[in-house]
């Protein structure tokens, strides 16, 4: 069984009387235990919306989820999941260690081992200096930090990041590629969005593409490659996302059903 | 309890933290504390004038402390988009709703003891030492001040900052005017009017019940029962103003 299963996802938001955007059209993916999966699409391509919809921020217009065989509206789920959204939104009168803190209660963690795994993710981050200081004093790359650590606070087994290295300096971002790397070897299942090519590349196994709201592919890196006879991920990000827009004035466009 | 307690602790944290608490606390005490500076002008006992001023002081700048605190906690959540790390915790909608009563309820009463205690402070200052009738008054404004903020949740939960603000100072005032709304109705001839009238009369909170201070003030005792029904009526407001904001949380995309 898939540890996480979407089918026939849709989110359609209302914007005035008669006008409507869809975010979201029929989506339908399925995510392994143990695996990165990539999700790749130009700005508005709806990758947000797709992971706001799995953890039940917002509600889907059609189809549905699961995870872990429950919805996404379960507690239990929930306790195993970890989020980074996508710009770090936090309580700025809080400090870096109140936050974490604030995250654990929230998962009813013991307190001691809350405190234990603050120290530690506090370390992992590179913030070990900072756990003291306001976090409306935080530097933006200090944010996606501290964000990465309370995502983990919980030791979750699905983590949920959208571009996490979004900010970040060139030590950052390979330590986070490092880390998500570290993460899988853990057992971890992660769902990754970024507009970071190279980055994807090279952590994840398999890779979903979205644009305009449909999943146009997904599958690993190599099967893709091969079947839209390009050379590298960045040329299969623009030739699946050309082929749907020819296809798309020619009136058929076909988005993958997985 | 557990989860919903940490939100609480977490709105009463952020509260402390913030300057509107202090400001609002300064400006209460500096109103009471001159407030027998007014005695002088209205030519008014002093002690009547201080119980007065108090009261009212309590109750208005409860007010206001109740109308942001609760509008802060839910679109101030919203607004800076801390909503999305909560709602993907293991938290319910349902329980971050009553955590955030809870919170507010604190900050809401830790100010209005806060004045209290500096307002009981100068009558036995005065040599009058304060009787059960003071606090019975008091008691009573806590559960208005309490319902205020339950009514500013539940709002928040669905509509704009702006129409909050309005609807919960309009609320406030008609809700402190109900005497005077109930003898408008009563003149009503229009049966369609008066029915109406009469709806709106009961949907409105009214927060004039709780105001006993005119008979404090000039030494009538209020009856155990008129304030224990009283408190039963906010209780019972407050109850449906939080279920309400349960209904449209849950129902709400942020
Ligand atoms: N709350 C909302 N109300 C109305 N429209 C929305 C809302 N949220 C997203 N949209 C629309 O849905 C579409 C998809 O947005 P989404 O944020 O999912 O894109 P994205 O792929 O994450 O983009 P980016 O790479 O820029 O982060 C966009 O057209 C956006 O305008
Ligand atoms: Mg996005």
């Amino acid at each position: 069984m898939p540890l996480l299963k979407v089918t026939g996802l849709s989110k359609v938001f209302q914007l005035g009387r008669n006008k409507t955007v869809t975010a979201l059209n029929n989506v339908n993916f399925e995510v392994e235990d143990g695996e990165i999966f990539g999700i790749l699409g130009p700005n508005g391509s709806g990758k947000t919306t797709c992971l706001k919809l799995l953890l039940g921020i917002l509600f889907p217009t059609e189809g549905s989820i699961s995870i872990m065989g429950k919805n996404q509206f379960d507690v239990e789920a929930k306790s195993r999941i970890g989020f980074l959204p996508e710009n770090p939104y936090y309580y700025e009168y809080l400090c870096g260690t109140e936050v974490l803190n604030f995250y654990g209660r929230l998962f009813g963690m013991p307190k001691g081992l809350i405190k234990e795994r603050t120290e530690y993710l506090l370390k992992l981050v590179n913030l070990q200096d900072a756990g003291k200081l306001a976090l409306r004093h935080y530097s933006k790359g200090m944010l996606e930090r501290i964000g990465l650590a309370s995502s983990l606070i919980n030791d979750p087994k699905i983590l949920i990041l959208d571009e996490p290295t979004t900010g970040l300096d060139p030590i950052g971002c390979k330590e986070t590629r490092d880390l998500l790397v570290r993460l899988k070897e853990m057992g971890k299942t992660i769902l990754l969005s970024s507009h970071f090519l190279s980055e994807v590349e090279r952590v994840c196994s398999r890779i979903a593409i979205f644009h305009r709201g449909n999943l146009l592919t997904t599958g690993s890196l190599s099967s893709l490659l091969n079947q839209y006879g390009a050379d590298n991920l960045e040329d299969l990000f623009v030739k699946s996302i050309e082929k749907y827009d020819v296809e798309l004035e020619s009136g058929k466009p076909v988005a993958a059903t997985d | 309890m557990g989860k919903m307690w940490v939100i609480a602790t977490n709105t009463f944290r952020e509260a402390l933290r913030k300057k509107t608490l202090y400001i609002l606390l300064v400006v209460a005490l500096v109103a009471i504390g001159t407030s027998r500076f007014f005695s002088f002008l209205a030519a008014q006992d002093e002690l009547k004038m201080i119980k007065d001023v108090s009261f009212a002081t309590i109750e208005f700048f409860g007010a206001i402390l109740a109308i942001f605190t609760a509008m802060g906690g839910v679109s101030g959540e919203i607004e800076k988009k801390t909503i999305y790390t909560l709602l993907a915790k293991p938290i319910t909608r349902k329980n971050f709703i009553i955590g955030k009563f809870l919170g507010q309820s604190m900050v809401i009463l830790l100010n209005a003891i806060l004045i209290s205690l500096f307002f009981i402070g100068l009558l036995i200052s005065k040599k009058a030492v304060p009787d059960m009738e003071i606090y019975k008054s008091l008691l009573l404004i806590y559960i208005e001040l309490l319902m205020i903020g339950a009514i500013s949740l539940a709002v928040a939960t669905f509509a704009t900052d702006a129409f909050n603000i309005i609807l919960s100072f309009f609320l406030f005032i008609t809700g402190n005017l109900s005497v005077y709304f109930k003898q408008v109705i009563e003149r009503t001839e229009n049966i369609i009017f008066k029915g109406l009238g009469y709806m709106l009369y009961n949907i409105i909170p009214n927060y004039e019940n709780f105001n006993i201070r005119d008979q404090v003030v000039v030494g009538v005792n209020v009856s155990w029962q008129y304030v224990g029904q009283t408190i039963l009526y906010g209780v019972m407001y407050i109850v449906i103003a939080v279920l309400v904001g349960i209904y449209f949380f849950q129902k709400r995309e942020v």
